[in-house]
């Protein structure tokens, strides 16, 4: 099969990646070894949100930029800012257009908060998480009713409201809790309490219970003006089912994420999948790759596992596999590689020196910065060491950056792959 | 009473039985020492049979015991011993004639019986010996010994450090203690029994008598699934690495042998090259090992007491060692039981309530041998369990049953909130929990996690723990707060046993619970209360 | 005693996706979903096969756990398997046998095929069949054809060793049944190409034996087959094809790693028709096209996505001059084989399909375009379009 680019790994950065390829008209395939890891994201994105030193980050953009000074090795100093910057505002308009519009906080970063009562600064929220009358509200020090579905295992709101209330912001603010019922909704009769969250947002995904359940958050509300539920509003119709359940109920309502899977991340997912296939591009899910033939420093084919007589080719290749989690890095008994290519790797590879002794260290962990060395355009070196020409290499398989720590997983995803795509464009000479 | 581990359990449960008001003061968990640190190994005393015949005729008769009265800590797997070509074939005679003499029924197998019993064994193995090996739940059998004293009105102090022995010039008048929340107390007593383990040294020290101990650390490796199904062990001299023992849903490699000081009994670590010996040598008896994830890796402390020289104490066997302090150091109404092994705690108890029932004139006889424990009286009917259960998934029952025993009566309702899955690799359900919590002395996720197996299977919290901790909250009177708190300590806690073992797909699961716990709620900014908040979001 | 031929359950690090994307727990709540029927359920019952939950029988096994799942777990394949090997057979069903026998039923149904077609559409009959036979009465039967394709196949088409190259065709229970079309179609188009086609004898590939636990039978059918298109692929550049993506999906991995058979001699050169005639369009031997001025909707069946022959297909298709394809949303059917034709099935069956139903009459097409037959049943019985396979697009767009 022919291609002018094949990426591997359907991620955000492979998505970002083959969206902007597709958009240039450049025939483009993305071969996925199962789900992305948007399924399990916070489903904000953030861009940049601590500081080496644990502070929290207010203009990532800026920050960035001193970054890029302080640390060459960075993928964001390899990408700059100029361009960082660009593909975030590129992505944003991307979902917008899949009417998932997304809030920012000017060009600083917010804090959406999290299923344990904590914050966590990020740059990009769903508007269902955060924007900018809730912001207005939290200010006023509105009070805040903390709800949950009964029976609902993976959310627990007093663990949310406790802490909440400890946060030096929320002083003074009246934060209650409830519980909301929720009678028969589904035709399947489901048992209520093993649900998971996709189950809640199937309900939700139609509006045709959205009375039923304005009610019910009315009446556990109270005199509550913001009112807090685990995420639920569907996937594929969340800003309406948002606005909607607003209006019915007359109160401001945001959404925290819960345990896996994610229903804000699935959005993102299904909102840039939506727009590839738009695009006409091909995306192969379930295919792994199992061969990469490189010569004379460029790739020449891949072969995968469904398709091993027929050998993939292309003029440019985006490696987007991730990082340990999706399989695009490989860790064995005091061994560590990049499986497809075996790329130059940037990671000790002792075994003790890939942790740290606390699960939450300040310092986080070593083996979340490893990954596959690049040179300044994101183009790996090969096993001869050398530099390979058509290749580029996009998120969490990046080495040199701590996706958590830094609150920056999701900007090096979009930036980098952004990145890979305009690269391409550029050298195929088909810039629209 | 002090010391919460199978000896102790077992003897506050003597006690108990024998009408002997007692209390227990443990400084950490019921079975969180010595006894829930080893590869839960229902010895049937052919590890002993060559080389300490007095130890095997033990074993055997304690195996026996426990299988009546301890059946739902106990699995009868049956087991074998496998000699490799490398091995010395006389070792394979010996233990023959060992198990003969001390009374165990073991029979010789050819290769190809010893694969119809065990199909994943290597298949270079030349001979086997078949043995009534099998396992045991160090935790569900001390956690049942203390549930039944509860029930017969004894007390019990978890997490309750022991500060001081209160002594009334010769004799031992009761100790002082503090809890967790930094509250002290005083406990007097009659008798004080020091059951303390490897820790009795110091507990000794405390009464201001000197007592010697040699700890040595033996670590252990978990992997995700039963690579077998019957006790496999090596046919050679002890030596490291020649166990794999299938513990309920995992299998456990076993064990590595160091001596280390008193000094580090609290802080001991699982070497690297001790888990590549646990890898090497389990691989020899089952090739799948090397192809399983570790889940995790852990030590244990063996508490071996000077017998002989400074000890004056009475030897009553090999391993057992019962001082009266009032004979050896003319302190009296201090008692303290040493030694041992989990398969003999029985009989430790039994001779230490029977010296105990002598000092307090009390004329009780024994019954431990055979009153059977809690959730192991009679056996569930499968027409009771039908009518009981119907509706409730298969898996559960099981899985709750083989945990429970009996009390599973107790555990699982109809309701559907009660039967919903809160740890899914282990099907434990919110029933389950909320029974432990009020039943059985949980104080945090880490006890929690000992009484109902959640966080021990391939996820190791990665789920369960957010959902233990909000079911903390609702049934275990824990603030919310506290309840963020228990639960980064208990993620802590499954990282000790993680880190060790940290690669493959078990460094993928670690990832993944990171990004959940760190990325997505936020766990370590909980303290960050005071750093920027808020109101710096413009 | 505990088997380990699949130990691919150790991969799952409980990320929760294949739940997502399992079309069966979406619909009901008696499949508690992948993650805990698969490689949950396994490691309790490799300790103890009792712990086997009768909930298992709900999966299609149509594979979307597998192919989302992002570390590489053979899901479908350890509920199939824990499903034969744990659950306790009851007595005999004589639907299930009769359903499975496709070879037996065909032969003597398509040899009285107006009697035969006429029953199965009365109402009495099927009541006593939902009755008696617990097959639902919704369900609509395709109409058997008079004789078999197989039988017809000499007669229909002679001089097929005359053109330089050869492919054998593996036709299948539906075509040698029911669709003679799309068998003819098939010859018209590799002819048109230059290819002859031979036909060897054959067995039911097994999928509907698989399915209803007939383990030993289809191994039976399994060696059969394996040995037929072995020595039939023993002169060189010759290929096995199927028109039937199931069929494809049987020969090549169940074959393998459901049934542990060795069908490496014909592994590489057995392919789903699109796949071979994509790499025969690559190497230049494309027939003539006329353009066909035709909206198609193409739905990718389950089996094809997991195998990736989706994007041969697309392919494919993407080269009929003047076709206007709308690829849908890649989503279940419902059908599964035989799943759907049982009665306890029927509804989750139909609730599976319905998003998909709806999503083609969104798309309103003159045709619909799928490669598997059962998918295409499913789809005629519940909307009113007509159901094409690719072969049949293609032959519509030969140049006389």
């Amino acid at each position: 099969m022919n291609y002018d680019c094949i990426i591997i790994g359907g991620g955000l950065a492979g998505l970002t990646c083959g969206i902007r390829c597709l958009e240039a008209g450049l025939n483009t395939v993305i071969i996925s070894d199962g789900m992305n890891a948007l399924h399990f994201s916070s489903g904000s994105l953030d861009v940049a949100g601590y500081d080496g030193k644990r502070r929290v980050v207010t203009s990532p953009f800026e920050y960035i930029q001193k970054l890029s000074k302080e640390n060459p090795g960075h993928p964001y100093a390899k990408i700059g800012v100029k361009t960082v910057k660009e593909s975030i505002d590129y992505i944003r308009d991307q979902l917008a257009a899949e009417k998932l519009p997304l809030f920012s906080n000017g060009e600083s970063n917010h804090f959406h908060i999290t299923a344990l009562g904590t914050k966590k600064p990020t740059y990009l929220s769903q508007t269902s998480v955060y924007n900018e009358r809730i912001k207005e509200a939290f200010e006023r020090k509105a009070p805040i009713a903390v709800l949950n579905f009964e029976g609902y295992r993976d959310y627990f709101r007093n663990i949310c409201a406790e802490n909440l209330k400890n946060q030096s912001l929320m002083k003074d603010v009246q934060i209650t809790t409830g519980l909301i019922k929720l009678p028969y909704y589904s035709r399947t009769e489901k048992n209520l309490h093993e649900f998971r969250s996709i189950d809640l947002a199937r309900i939700f995904d139609n509006e045709r219970y959205l009375p039923r359940i304005a009610e019910e958050i009315k009446k556990s509300a109270g005199n509550a003006e913001i009112v807090s539920l685990p995420s639920f509003m569907g996937i594929t119709n969340s800003t309406t089912v948002h606005r909607r359940l607003e209006e019915m109920t007359g109160k401001l309502i945001y959404e925290t994420p819960s345990l896996p899977p994610s229903i804000l991340g699935m959005r993102i997912d299904t909102a840039l999948k939506h727009r590839f296939a738009a695009l006409k591009g091909i995306f192969s899910l379930g295919d792994k790759v199992t061969e990469a033939s490189v010569d004379g420093g460029s790739v020449e084919y891949l072969r995968t596992q469904n398709n091993a007589e027929t050998p993939f080719r292309a003029r440019f290749y985006v490696l987007a596999s991730g990082s340990f989690f999706s399989g695009g890095l490989r860790s064995e008994f005091n061994r560590l590689e990049e499986p497809i290519f075996g790329l130059k790797f940037h990671g000790d590879q002792k075994r003790s020196s890939w942790y740290s002794q606390k699960f939450f260290d300040d310092a986080s962990h070593p083996f979340l910065g490893f990954g596959v060395e690049t040179g300044k355009y994101l183009q790996p070196l090969g096993r001869d060491g050398k530099t390979i020409k058509n290749l580029y290499c996009a998120g969490s398989i990046l080495a040199r950056y701590n996706p958590i720590k830094e609150a920056s997983g999701s900007g090096v995803a979009i930036a980098a792959g952004y990145f890979a795509a305009q690269r391409i464009i550029k050298e195929c000479g088909k810039v629209r | 009473m002090i010391g919460g581990g199978a000896t102790g359990s077992g003897i506050l449960r003597d006690l108990s039985l024998r009408g002997i008001k007692a209390v227990l003061v443990e400084k950490d968990d019921i079975a969180s020492g010595t006894t829930g640190r080893n590869h839960g190994l229902l010895h049937s005393g052919a590890r002993y049979a060559v080389n300490d015949l007095d130890s095997a005729r033990e074993c055997i008769s304690e195996n026996r015991i426990l299988k009546r009265i301890a059946r739902h800590c106990i699995e009868d797997t049956g087991g074998l011993f496998v000699s490799l070509p490398e091995d010395d074939p006389q070792y394979h005679n010996h233990l023959l004639e060992g198990c003969r003499f001390a009374g165990i029924d073991a029979k010789e197998l050819s290769q190809k019986e010893a694969f119809s019993i065990e199909p994943n064994l290597n298949k270079g193995i030349l001979k086997a010996i078949r043995v009534p090996d099998g396992t045991i739940d160090p935790f569900r059998l001390a956690s049942s010994n203390i549930l039944d004293a509860v029930e017969r009105g004894a007390g019990i102090f978890t997490h309750t450090r022991v500060t001081g022995v209160i002594r009334q010039g010769d004799a031992v008048a009761g100790i002082r203690c503090r809890t967790s929340a930094g509250e002290e107390m005083e406990i007097y007593g009659d008798l004080l029994i020091n059951a303390s383990g490897v820790w009795g040294q110091h507990v000794c020290n405390l009464a201001g008598i000197e007592l010697k101990m040699f700890p040595s650390k033996g670590s252990m490796l978990i992997i995700d699934y039963r690579v077998n199904n019957v006790v496999v062990n090596r046919c050679r001299k002890p030596s490291d690495g020649d166990i794999i023992v299938p513990g309920d849903t995992v299998s456990l490699i076993g064990t590595t042998s160091k001596k280390i000081d008193y000094g580090r009994i609290e802080y001991l670590t699982v070497d690297d090259d001790e888990i590549e010996v646990l890898l090497r040598d389990g691989e020899q008896l089952i090739p799948n090992v090397s192809k399983t994830r570790a889940l995790r890796a852990y030590c244990g402390v063996r508490p071996l007491v000077a017998v002989t020289g400074d000890v004056s104490g009475r030897d009553i066997s090999r391993g057992i060692v019962l001082i009266d302090h009032e004979h050896r150091d003319g302190a009296k109404n201090f008692i303290t039981i040493a030694g041992g092994k989990l398969m003999t705690y029985r009989l430790m108890a039994e001779w230490t309530t029977d010296l105990a029932c002598r000092k307090l004139s009390v004329n009780k006889k024994c019954t431990t041998h055979k009153t059977p424990l809690p959730g192991s009286e009679k056996k569930l009917s499968p027409k009771k369990r039908i009518k009981s259960f119907t509706g409730i998934p298969n898996s559960v029952v099981g899985s709750t049953l083989y945990r429970h025993g009996r009390r599973v009566l107790n555990i699982l309702k109809s309701d559907k909130r009660n039967y919903r899955l809160i740890c899914e690799c282990e099907m434990v359900t919110e029933g389950e929990i909320e029974y432990a919590i009020k039943n059985l002395n949980v104080r945090d996720i880490v006890d929690l996690r000992r009484r109902t197996r959640i966080g021990m299977g391939p996820c190791q919290g990665e789920l369960c723990a957010y959902r233990c901790a909000g079911l903390f909250n609702v049934y275990g009177g824990a603030s919310a707060t506290d309840t963020t708190l228990l639960l980064r300590d208990f993620l802590e806690e499954r990282w000790k046993g993680i880190k060790p073992v940290l690669w493959g797909d078990g460094l993928r699961e670690s990832e993944f619970t990171y990004w959940i716990y760190e990325g997505l709620f936020g766990l370590s900014q909980l303290e960050a209360t005071e750093k920027p908040s808020m109101g710096d979001r413009d | 005693m505990i088997q380990l031929e699949n130990i691919s359950f150790d991969h799952c690090i409980k990320c929760t996706v294949c739940t997502i994307y399992c079309p069966v727990a979406k619909v009901t709540h008696l499949f508690p979903g992948p993650k805990w029927s698969g490689p949950d359920a396994e490691r309790l019952r490799i300790k103890n096969p009792e712990l086997v939950d009768a909930s298992l029988k709900y999966c299609t096994n149509c594979k979307r756990c597998e192919i989302s799942c992002p570390s590489d777990v053979k899901i479908a394949d350890i509920i199939q398997d824990a499903k034969w090997k744990y659950v306790k057979r009851g007595f005999f069903r004589p639907r299930d046998f009769f359903m499975s026998r496709t070879d037996l039923v065909g032969t003597l149904a398509t040899t009285f095929s107006w009697i035969a077609n006429f029953f199965l559409n009365i109402l009495p009959v099927k009541f006593a069949m939902e009755f008696f036979l617990r097959i639902p009465m919704g369900r609509s039967f395709p109409a058997y054809q008079q004789g078999t394709f197989a039988r017809r196949f000499k007669k229909r088409h002679k001089g097929q060793s005359a053109f330089p190259r050869q492919v054998t065709y593996f036709h299948g229970c539906y075509v040698n049944y029911y669709n003679h079309r799309l068998g003819d179609d098939l010859v018209r188009v590799l002819n048109a190409m230059d290819t002859g086609v031979r036909i060897v004898r054959e067995k039911c590939c097994g999928v509907p034996l698989i399915a209803n636990g007939y383990l030993e039978k289809a191994g039976k059918n399994a060696r059969f087959n394996i040995k037929q298109l072995t020595s039939a692929l023993m002169d060189e550049e010759t290929s096995v094809v199927a028109t039937s993506s199931s069929c494809s999906f049987a020969l090549k991995h169940e074959y393998r790693n459901l049934l542990g058979l060795d069908n490496s001699a014909m592994f590489d050169r057995t392919d789903y028709i699109t796949k071979y005639l994509y790499r025969m369009f690559e190497s230049g031997n494309v027939p003539r096209m006329k353009p066909v001025h035709i909206r198609a909707a193409y739905h990718s069946p389950c089996h094809l996505e997991r195998l990736g022959g989706v994007i041969y297909t697309i392919d494919v298709l993407k080269r009929i001059p003047g076709l206007d394809l709308v690829i849908l949303h890649s989503e279940c059917c419902g059908i599964a084989g035989t799943y759907g034709f049982k009665k306890e099935y029927y509804d989750i069956s139909q609730q599976v399909g319905s998003q998909l139903f709806k999503r083609i009459d969104e798309v309103s097409p003159e045709f619909v375009v799928t490669d598997c037959e059962t998918c295409a049943m499913q789809i005629e019985m519940n909307t009113p379009y007509k159901v094409l396979h690719p072969v049949n697009l293609l032959a519509m767009a030969l140049e006389e």
